[in-house]
């Protein structure tokens, strides 16, 4: 951090990232074992998001989007994992049944995946944005 | 229904919206805030402000200083302290008559199992974390802790898992969840769900919720494990080395190994209790992995657990104590190997909590074996206390008392322990209050009395000015008796066949005048220790807000015995530095008024 150029070594001693990655997680596991899709969705993005923020700012990298990216893919690996376990068989006519009668279960995966795939959506987008080299 | 889910949609997208902007602005701060213009309010009396940081709340939110961190996890654990203390003085005002008659046995069991938690997880494991966090990087010459943005999230895993543990108290005035009332052991299948009360259905969130917040408190106790290791193997000063590193590093080093190995443990056992509760797994019910597969994995984790909680303490004994004997700790390589020892032990007792679950007896004579064996190392931290005692030139100042009160209670502690190590003496006395009287000798007389010696010890360096030495004693000689009483009136209640747990004794096990007597008893310690407790906290507010300015670099005169360690050099280099820049402490030093309070140790 003490070599950025333009700032202080003030950065030391604060950052505002712990506490969100903490909120993150906290939303997480709360939306996602009471099965509340609005708080799972926003507490695992949240989660994500701060882990690349918090990653960034340590120096680990220079860009957050590859690692939210990544966080998104291994989000959506966890969400179609929970799903497949519900499936009678790996078919076309298997996954129509249980997303047209979602379980429990069901429900968590898919708020997995679609956080995931929202992390990877934005992930893709900031390194098209950002793509030019520092 | 689906009106609430847009409803809840909207608010999470708020929020979220919220951390963005409250983001910016932070990043706004630091980009563009020059680096004049002083701490806030909070930074500047207690002696903390620092330019690089923001000011007011703020600092505190986002700071991962190891010091701030430390007074952070330290406030915490008081507060909850405070409320565990709360719970436990309505449950011994119910236990004063034998019949259900002031709180009732719903809420008794309610308050029972947050009570235990609330010490365990919430005041002891964190309260360590406090005195580590702000002292281990001092003593070690380290520039902080290894990880600091990691040390600040783990501190802030607490307050959310400290508010989960409560949910059900803070959720029952409006809605029909309950608090969980399993004891603080969740033992399957009562945690499983099965059973009448309040363990299914709704009213059971709160059961669900405490797994939550203990999983919480868990992950937080492993992310400051992890960061203590790396400092300690990694960031030591030049000057520190592994022949020299001081007693409490070396507990500390050996704690965070044993929740290294635990805690992991205990959150996947709660992972998959709450997948029983809730996805339908079998892991802890009778036709699949069995109740006993609970105990087993709980206790792995919860044995060590008390040596999570009882090794730093020792170790702040063995560092406090040679302080004011005027002696070097007695066998210091002893004391370490004994930590070593006790360390590696510890995870080849658990099973001495299940004697009476019928489990095979070779292998509870395997147990039995190895949980007398580790009273040895045990003894062997109290004959080198004694050891240093002797012949030393005593100062009895507050935390050399309470250092001294820690031996005395840790015997009784451990004492009774060895006889319920033994097969025959556990399955007469278990789960009666003997083995309550028995751990509390550990957990308040061992645990408490040495946080609060390290707390008047380090006063002056925590807050630059020092406690009232009268109140101390008080606090010392309240916390002394009252814990005695309390404690040991239990034990008397245990061999009298006092079950525990039970909010009343109307039922007939033993001498019923004389149980009650002793209840009562027990009620009038617990009440002493209230009276101690309000009196310390009194001190250390008032001291911390109005007493003057402390200028004596070495207020216990530790130079004299070639003792003065390197926490207390950051500090003189610190008031130093102060004075030479211009800066605050000089003008505290001059303008400051007031009688003395406790001003130098030669008051001592």
């Amino acid at each position: 951090m003490d070599d950025q150029p333009g700032l202080s070594d003030q950065y030391r001693m604060s950052s505002p990232w712990p506490l969100i990655v903490v909120l993150g997680l906290l939303f997480s596991e709360l939306g996602l074992l009471f099965n509340v899709f609005p708080v799972a969705v926003g507490g695992l993005l949240l989660f994500v998001g701060a882990i690349a923020g918090i990653v960034l700012e340590s120096g680990y990298a220079d860009r957050p989007w590859n690692l939210l990216a990544g966080l998104g893919v291994a989000l959506c690996v966890l969400g179609a994992l929970v799903t497949v376990t519900q499936l009678d068989s790996v078919t076309l006519d298997a996954i129509t049944t249980v997303v047209g009668q979602p379980n429990g279960i069901v429900g968590r995966g898919v708020e997995l995946l679609i956080a995931g795939i929202v992390s990877v959506v934005i992930g893709a987008g900031g390194r098209v944005a950002e793509s030019e080299s520092i | 229904m689906v009106e609430a889910q847009l409803v809840l949609t909207a608010l999470m997208g708020l929020f979220l919206a919220g951390v963005a902007v409250w983001l910016s602005r932070i990043e706004d701060w630091r980009s563009y805030t020059p680096l004049a213009g002083g701490g806030g309010a909070v930074g500047e009396e207690s002696g903390y402000a620092h330019n690089e940081k923001p000011s007011g709340l703020i600092r505190w939110l986002t700071t991962v200083d190891h010091k701030d961190i430390g007074i952070l996890y330290g406030v915490y654990s008081i507060i909850a302290f405070a409320v565990g203390g709360i719970m436990v003085i309505l449950m011994r005002t119910e236990l004063l008559t034998p019949d259900e008659a002031i709180i009732g046995s719903q809420f008794y069991n309610s308050l029972l199992t947050s009570h235990g938690i609330t010490m365990l997880f919430l005041f002891g494991t964190p309260m360590i974390a406090a005195f580590g966090n702000y002292f281990i990087p001092l003593l070690v010459n380290a520039e902080d802790m290894a990880f600091p943005r990691i040390n600040a999230i783990a501190f802030w895993m607490l307050p959310p898992g400290a508010l989960l543990v409560w949910a059900g108290f803070l959720v029952v005035p409006f809605t029909d969840i309950q608090p969980a009332q399993t004891a603080w052991t969740l033992y399957t299948p009562l945690s499983a769900g099965v059973g009448t009360g309040t363990q299914a259905g709704v009213s059971g969130l709160g059961i669900d919720f405490m797994l939550l917040g203990l999983h919480f408190t868990g992950l937080s106790a492993t992310m400051g494990a992890i960061n203590f290791i790396a400092t300690i193997f990694t960031d030591r000063g030049s000057d520190v080395n592994w022949a020299n590193l001081d007693i409490f590093s070396w507990t500390m080093l050996t704690q965070s190994g044993l929740i290294l190995f635990a805690f992991p443990l205990l959150g996947s056992a709660l992972i998959m209790l709450l997948l029983d509760r809730n996805f339908g797994t079998t892991f802890f019910l009778a036709e699949g992995g069995g109740p006993i597969l609970w105990q087993h994995l709980f206790w792995f984790f919860g044995h060590p657990e008390v040596y999570i909680l009882a090794l730093p303490p020792m170790g702040l004994v063995s560092f406090i104590l040679p302080k004011f004997s005027g002696r070097k700790l007695f066998g210091f390589k002893f004391v370490v190997y004994s930590t070593l020892a006790i360390g590696v032990l510890s995870f080849g007792v658990w099973a001495h909590h299940m004697f009476a679950t019928g489990i095979d007896p070779r292998i509870r004579a395997s147990f039995e074996a190895v949980s007398l064996a580790i009273a040895i190392p045990s003894a062997v931290k109290v004959f080198n206390w004694t050891t240093t005692l002797w012949g030393g030139n005593l100062r009895l100042t507050a935390p050399m008392l309470f250092c001294v009160g820690a031996v005395s209670n840790f015997i009784f502690g451990g004492v009774t322990g060895v006889f319920t190590a033994a097969i025959p003496i556990d399955l007469v006395l278990h789960d009666t209050y003997y083995i309550v009287g028995h751990f509390h000798y550990i957990l308040m007389g061992l645990l408490a009395f040495t946080v609060f010696a390290g707390i008047y010890y380090w006063f002056p360096i925590i807050t630059g000015k020092m406690y009232q030495k009268r109140l101390a004693k008080w606090h010392f000689w309240l916390t002394m008796i009252g814990t005695n009483i309390t404690f040991f009136a239990m034990l008397l209640l245990g061999y009298l066949g006092m079950p525990r747990r039970y909010a009343t004794y109307t039922f007939g096990v033993g001498p019923q005048q004389i149980i009650e007597v002793l209840h009562q008893v027990t009620t009038l310690g617990a009440f002493i220790l209230l009276v101690g407790q309000i009196i310390w906290v009194w001190n250390m507010i008032q001291s911390w807000y109005e007493a003057p300015t402390l200028q004596d670099n070495d207020p216990w005169d530790l130079k004299e015995t070639g003792q003065f360690t390197n926490e207390w050099g950051w500090n003189e280099r610190r008031l130093e530095t102060a004075i030479a820049d211009g800066g605050e402490e000089e003008e505290a030093t001059m303008t400051d008024g007031g009688d003395p309070v406790d001003g130098s140790a030669d008051a001592e």
